[in-house]
């Protein structure tokens, strides 16, 4: 029972993380109509620029910490938008599809190219220690990054359904023309979704690196596993993106010790067969309605 | 003397080769019902843009209430008092009747902040409430707007055209695929929220019995140009607009 307690909660502190990165692929999704297949680099850069503040900025952890998202949030938010997504979106959403798979792979190269390929460590943003619940051990780094990637979540959730900007969002996602007509300001709206999307980026970096260190290519597998849990749970719901997330972490966590680890990569894959087949739309998703 | 509520001047629109818009000019005076017909591919629907900025006219220059709008976008032009339906369904599906509603007004007050930390509903509850009672819409308050039909969501358009107060709305086949019954109850309702706020109305339709008895004036476009203007009966009666579209 406790080694089972200490499955889940690992399973769910993970899980919380792929749903950050995965609730990313909903925004962009409902803003710009686009999937952004380099989501997994824009969590692996910010623990870089976190890196070169401390390291050759000089800059205290929690300094570098708030410069960090500052900057990725310019980066991968304003930037992303103005200098990719804007020119390239009126061609349609596929040629902007194959510009995110081009940009990721020129994040990664960069990253490696300036930083190196080694695997750098990452200063822990919590303390190494485990605590004991009912019999089971438990890192608390794991629980910190549960109720704070939780946390997260609720906040969003809270800014996009209590609040007239966060509702004026939802409107302009799911019917940009008429929100315009209404007098929502459209292309404001589809920017605060670039600039959340970059912040969650950014935090997720922050949670997930200290654990994976800091490595040019993690954005491949975060990227992928993030991806199939936002469609596992509903490409267009960020409940969807959060079910999802924490659905794979735990069952990624189950079968690595209850069955095997050896197919723990494949698990994911697995799962978005299975729900692809039986539930396109997701486990939480809508279905939407496409003109032909 | 007042300005008109709307004032077209020489707007044109090309696709290509094709004139979907060809140099149309009128004025439609304050609180007048002016219905726009033409067989389809006429560039009633690109007129609508074109004036709402939706489309960049080729030429041309759009006026409401005497302030030069050309360029203007659409929230812009919304913020001066210009509402419009859709041809298509244009509701948010996702969210209730009334989130609906108080969306379509809430943009019109409070300031930035009031957007982060005020009431999400802008105080704007009361007044949904009255705008979805005077479309009869009460009973689906709650629903979902998706998950309303068809004819319902037409009335569900036109509350959240008039929630903001506009002094001109531009509607777009009001009574495209709606049932009779659903009909007569939407040109009674925009018969009197004309009578009773002074709104302007201009209307695409091509339900000839709707806008000939809901409209006070009429404007007839074909391949995009204005081939006759005049009251439903000299319209009924003129050969011009006969051949072009009403048929024998």
């Amino acid at each position: 029972m406790s080694q089972f307690l200490q499955v889940m909660l690992s399973g769910l502190a993970t899980g919380s993380i792929y749903a950050l990165v995965a609730i990313g692929f909903t925004l962009i999704w409902q803003s710009a109509k686009t999937v952004n297949f380099a989501q997994g680099e824009f969590v692996m850069l910010p623990a870089f620029f976190v890196l070169v503040c401390t390291k050759v900025l000089a800059l205290p952890l929690w300094l570098a910490l708030i410069v960090a998202l500052a900057v990725t949030v310019v980066v991968l938010g304003v930037l992303f938008k103005k200098l990719v997504v804007e020119p390239i979106l009126p061609s349609g959403g596929i040629p902007l599809t194959i510009a995110t798979m081009a940009l990721a792979i020129f994040l990664k190269e960069s990253v490696k190219e300036f930083y190196g390929a080694e695997a750098q460590p990452f200063p822990p943003l919590f303390p190494s220690q485990t605590l004991n619940v009912f019999g089971a051990v438990i890192s608390l780094q794991d629980i910190c990054n549960l109720v704070v990637a939780l946390a997260i979540v609720v906040v969003l959730t809270l800014f996009l359904n209590r609040t007239r900007t966060g509702r004026c969002m939802q409107a302009a996602a799911q019917n940009p023309a008429v929100a315009e007509i209404l007098g929502i300001n459209v292309r404001r709206m589809v920017l605060y979704a670039f600039l959340i999307n970059g912040a969650l980026a950014a935090l997720a970096s922050f949670l997930i690196t200290p654990v994976y260190l800091a490595k040019f290519s993690n954005g491949e597998v975060l990227g992928l596993i993030a991806f199939i849990a936002a469609i596992v749970g509903g490409f267009n719901q960020i409940r969807g993106a959060l079910a999802g997330g924490l659905l794979i972490g735990v069952l990624d966590n189950l079968t690595a010790t209850y069955v095997t680890a050896e197919y723990r990569a494949a698990l994911p894959l697995v799962l978005l067969i299975v729900v692809i087949l039986v539930r396109p739309q997701g486990l939480l998703g809508t279905s939407e309605g496409r003109a032909v | 003397m007042t300005a008109p509520a709307l004032s077209v001047r020489n707007i044109s629109k090309t696709f290509g080769t094709i004139r979907a818009v060809n140099d149309v000019s009128f004025d439609v005076r304050t609180g007048e019902i002016l219905g726009l017909i033409g067989p389809n591919g006429s560039g009633k629907s690109t007129l609508f843009n074109c004036i709402l900025g939706q489309l960049p006219p080729d030429g041309g220059a759009v006026h409401v209430a005497g302030q030069q709008v050309s360029g203007s976008r659409a929230c812009d032009l919304s913020k001066l008092g210009v509402g419009r339906t859709f041809q298509q369904l244009s509701v948010f599906p996702q969210m209730s009747v009334l989130d609906n509603v108080i969306l379509a007004g809430q943009e019109h007050h409070g300031s930035m902040l009031s957007r982060l930390f005020g009431k999400p509903d802008a105080g704007l509850t009361a007044d949904a409430e009255k705008m979805i009672s005077f479309f009869r819409l009460e009973h689906l308050r709650d629903e979902l707007a998706g998950s309303l039909s068809y004819g319902q969501q037409k009335l569900l358009d036109a509350a959240m055209a008039f929630m903001a107060g506009p002094g001109l709305v531009l509607l777009d086949e009001p009574a495209g695929g709606v049932n009779l019954t659903m009909l007569a109850h939407l040109k009674e309702r925009l018969q009197t929220y004309n009578a009773e706020h002074g709104t302007t109305f201009v209307v695409i339709e091509h339900n000839m019995e709707f806008v000939m008895s809901l409209c006070s004036r009429i404007i007839v476009l074909a391949e995009g140009a204005i081939i006759a203007e005049g009251t439903p009966d000299e319209i009924r009666s003129n050969q011009q607009v006969i051949d072009a579209y009403l048929g024998g």
